[in-house]
């Protein structure tokens, strides 16, 4: 978009006195080119993208296990048995708490930091910007034990806080109260995750033509009608985008829950992905593993194909 | 002077607003990384007290001995750095080839190919690691570098190209035009002036492989089995699930874990933004 794309017309603009051997020579040596550099990407989609989905798929169908034993096809059993089974709804209901209250949650935080961020004259604006994203590379794991040793009921900071408040029992942690602990991770993963809606939106809203706001503020506007009224409708097609993306993001996000609470206490934070991981590695039951993730995948396919048209709507890339 | 001066003392209110407010956000934004860093400095009798101490009084260095002296941590920041790095450039060299033959050119298939790449980049870690556990482990390629290297780069790959793709498109193709009406090749163009020209790009794109192939915890989990072969996010997520946690050491793990990826993403931000904000969404 930012550029002219001339490459329809390069063909043309070569000079006109070079004889038809010579460009048909050129033509074919390009060809060549684009095929050594676009091939490993080719390769790369099918052998490690499609070709594990569709053996995936395959797998639902077996009573594959994680070792030994040639699977062998059974049908639907898997998905049968995934929907009578009692756990499968809880489950995907704390899925769905724990995508709809992430994902909400770091969107209203990313776009109110990418407001602060993007003030005019701002001092230390780099700086600032720069530090409130790194919690987008700190690793979950480190996160995972932060939070582990501030909510541990004899010494964590947390935990001993909300005992001297009367909330919790004396040398309880959060972690091992149901009632907290989807609370807790579901506010970890906040703090971790709304780096990325702050970078976008704040993209977003450089995007943005600072004379409307000049004329709305010629026309008595205040920042909150400024805000509604300019800034919220020029961020509609980042907001769904983002949110499609955090969505399927967040469904699938496995390493945080499980390195704090491991699925528990008692399968309250369990959602679909450590239901996937249980069933594969600690049950074996590869097969129903497959099953599970095919689900969850159908579950978001119509986002992500939303995601990808909205996309190609929008990006310079595919023009 | 603004000669509306009663407005003065409601601006002067509101910069103090948000200035206490960018403190707040400061403070919450720092505490885990501050607590972890702080945590990782106290002595045993400092670390167990309550209610505890912010900054460590008496701040030492023996959890870190404590840690590194145990040859399994060193082994596994070995094995994380081997197969980051690993990881970061079979990334780099087929993604930069990969995102320049889609930046640049226009042909039939290429739309199709980048919604694929758009794709893949959507598809979470969770969904392959059952058939990539397979494939990996029936390949006998459990609890090897390959092994997890060819995991991180399924994950990595898709990421990277995109970013690539986004500081390609920002090269002005007017530059290629002239040298290809001075007849030189697209080996020429690309060797001599594209690679060139996106250095920086390329380069900040690597080191955000080498932060997430650091960072990635599932697929090396899973990939792995032997205890010399773990990374260190897999040892160190060892390390918490056990119920007697040696909280000192790992404090001094994470922190060691973290500082180093801090470092890394500080000195690229400004290319990994300009690369975000350019190439994935615009609307």
């Amino acid at each position: 978009m930012r550029y002219p794309n001339p490459s329809a017309t390069t063909r043309a603009t070569l000079p006109a006195t070079r004889d038809e051997t010579d460009n048909r020579e050129r033509r074919r040596r390009r060809e060549l080119g684009l095929v050594l550099f676009v091939a490993p990407t080719v390769v790369f989609l099918v052998v490690f993208v499609l070709y594990p989905l569709l053996y995936n798929l395959w797998l639902s169908l077996t009573n594959a296990r994680l070792l030994g034993t040639t699977p062998e096809f059974v049908g639907l059993e898997n998905y049968l048995r995934l929907f009578t089974s009692s756990t499968f709804s809880r489950y995907l209901w704390n899925t769905v708490v724990w995508t709809v209250v992430s994902v909400a949650l770091q969107m209203v935080v990313g776009l109110g930091l990418a407001l602060l961020i993007n003030r005019k004259n701002l001092a230390f604006g780099t700086a600032l910007r720069t530090f409130l994203l790194i919690p987008y590379v700190v690793p979950a794991v480190a996160l995972a034990l932060v939070t582990k040793w501030v909510m541990n009921g004899d010494y964590g900071i947390v935990a001993t806080g909300l005992q001297a408040m009367g909330l919790i029992d004396h040398r309880q942690s959060p972690l091992a109260l149901p009632a907290y602990a989807m609370a807790v991770v579901i506010l970890v993963n906040v703090w971790r995750s709304y780096p990325f809606p702050m970078l976008i939106y704040w993209a977003a809203l450089k995007g943005i033509d600072a004379e409307l706001y000049e004329a709305a503020s010629v026309d008595g506007a205040g920042w909150w009608k400024s805000f509604w009224y300019i800034t919220l409708p020029a961020l509609k097609n980042t907001t769904i985008v983002l949110l499609v993306l955090r969505i399927v993001w967040t469904a699938t996000y496995f390493d945080l829950i499980w390195m704090i609470t491991g699925g528990g206490p008692a399968g309250s934070t369990t959602h679909l992905p450590i239901m996937i991981y249980q069933a594969s590695f600690g049950t074996f039951q590869t097969g129903y593993a497959a099953a599970i993730s095919v689900i969850l995948g159908l579950i978001l396919v119509a986002g992500v194909v939303f995601y990808v048209r909205q996309s190609l709507a929008t990006n310079n890339t595919t023009r | 002077m603004d000669t509306r001066t009663r407005v003065i003392g409601p601006r002067l209110f509101s910069r103090l607003g948000f200035w206490l407010l960018v403190l707040a956000v400061l403070a919450v934004v720092s505490f885990p990384l501050v607590w972890m860093a702080a945590s990782s400095l106290k002595p045993s009798e400092e670390l167990f007290k309550t209610p505890p101490s912010v900054l460590p009084n008496a701040p030492t260095l023996t959890w870190y001995v404590e840690a590194f002296r145990d040859s399994a941590a060193l082994r596994y920041s070995l094995n994380s750095l081997v197969i980051a790095t690993a990881t970061t450039l079979i990334c780099v060299v087929l993604g930069t080839l990969g995102a320049y033959g889609l930046a640049r050119f226009e042909y039939r298939g290429r739309k199709p190919i980048i919604v694929g790449v758009l794709l893949a980049y959507c598809i979470p870690p969770i969904m392959l690691m059952t058939p990539l556990y397979r494939l990996i482990s029936g390949a006998g390629l459990n609890s090897t570098y390959v092994g997890v290297i060819v995991g991180h780069f399924t994950i990595t790959f898709p990421f990277c190209l995109w970013l690539l793709i986004s500081f390609f498109e920002k090269i002005p193709k007017e530059i290629e035009e002239s040298a290809s009406v001075d007849g030189a090749s697209i080996f020429t163009i690309f060797f001599r002036i594209d690679l060139p020209l996106c250095m920086p790009g390329i380069l900040s794109a690597g080191i955000m492989v080498f932060i997430l192939s650091w960072n990635e915890y599932l697929l090396a989990s899973v990939l792995v089995s032997s205890d010399t072969m773990k990374t260190l996010t897999v040892g160190l997520a060892n390390y918490i699930s056990s119920t007697e946690i040696n909280w000192g050491v790992v404090m001094a793990i994470g922190t060691a874990t973290t500082i180093p990826i801090i470092v890394l993403f500080t000195a690229v931000q400004k290319y990994f933004v300009e690369g975000l904000t350019a190439g994935s969404v615009k609307g």
